[in-house]
């Protein structure tokens, strides 16, 4: 199936350094703006779906917001998982809440982390354009 | 979860350029060595979830263990300093050309302690 453009938001809309969300077709998509240079991935996380553009971009590098998982958004690649959430001391006191995070840890490091998509993107008379 | 090591350790450059320069500190001319340092924080990631020191113990202790997070240089200041590196020797400070001729000491043997 052929690819078409969409347009997604102007180039004035977005700075350097920024992400924004945008919908297109009922797709979440991000577009990031890496030093002048834009890219359009999948808006949820390979992780655990949170929505990217509240994460942080660094270069090209963005950083998920809910556990930091990592991702090149040239290609969607991930860079690296979730940060560990049971990184506790030993004999470290025990409460509810601590055992119920230990419980939410355990569960969560079983779920892997994937790449995600990326688009081709266009720019053309000051509007960013997203193949679909 | 499929982490492409070459593209990590890069990432992991970039990162840490940007916190080691302003100590006065930057990634060692012996290139190899950073090469091999990395993967090994790769590795770590992928067992822990952070990349560790791999020259250090990992006691599982929070105090102690977070102090060992690369670059953990702003936990050994006066020590690294001191030898001009850190511990594994990944980093060394500005104006190190050869990183061979600077000395790996403890702290005490340097006389911090």
């Amino acid at each position: 199936m052929s690819e078409s453009f969409f347009q997604a938001i102007r180039t004035s809309e977005i700075a350097p350094g920024g992400i924004r969300a945008i919908e297109i077709n009922g797709r979440q998509l991000i577009i990031c703006n890496a030093g002048g240079k834009f890219y359009a991935l999948s808006g949820r996380c390979g992780h655990m779906n949170a929505p990217l553009e509240r994460g942080t971009l660094d270069g090209t590098i963005l950083t998920c917001p809910l556990h930091c998982a990592q991702f090149d958004i040239r290609n969607g690649e991930v860079l690296s998982g979730p940060v560990p959430m049971n990184f506790t001391s030993e004999g470290e006191i025990s409460s509810p809440q601590t055992r119920y995070l230990g419980k939410v840890a355990e569960l969560t490091e079983r779920i892997h982390t994937e790449s995600i998509a990326t688009f081709g993107v266009k720019v053309e008379d000051g509007w960013i354009l997203v193949a679909l | 979860m499929t982490i492409h090591v070459e593209s990590r350790k890069q990432a992991l450059r970039y990162f840490y350029a940007k916190i080691v320069e302003p100590m006065g500190y930057k990634f060692s001319p012996d290139n190899e060595l950073v090469e091999f340092i990395l993967e090994q924080e790769v590795n770590s990631e992928g067992k822990y979830g952070i990349p560790f020191c791999p020259c250090q113990p990992i006691r599982h202790n929070r105090g102690h263990d977070m102090k060992i997070v690369c670059p953990c240089i702003p936990f050994h200041r006066k020590h690294f300093d001191a030898m001009r590196r850190c511990w594994c020797g990944l980093f060394v400070q500005q104006d190190v050309t050869d990183p061979d001729s600077l000395p790996q000491l403890s702290a005490k043997e340097m006389g911090i302690e």
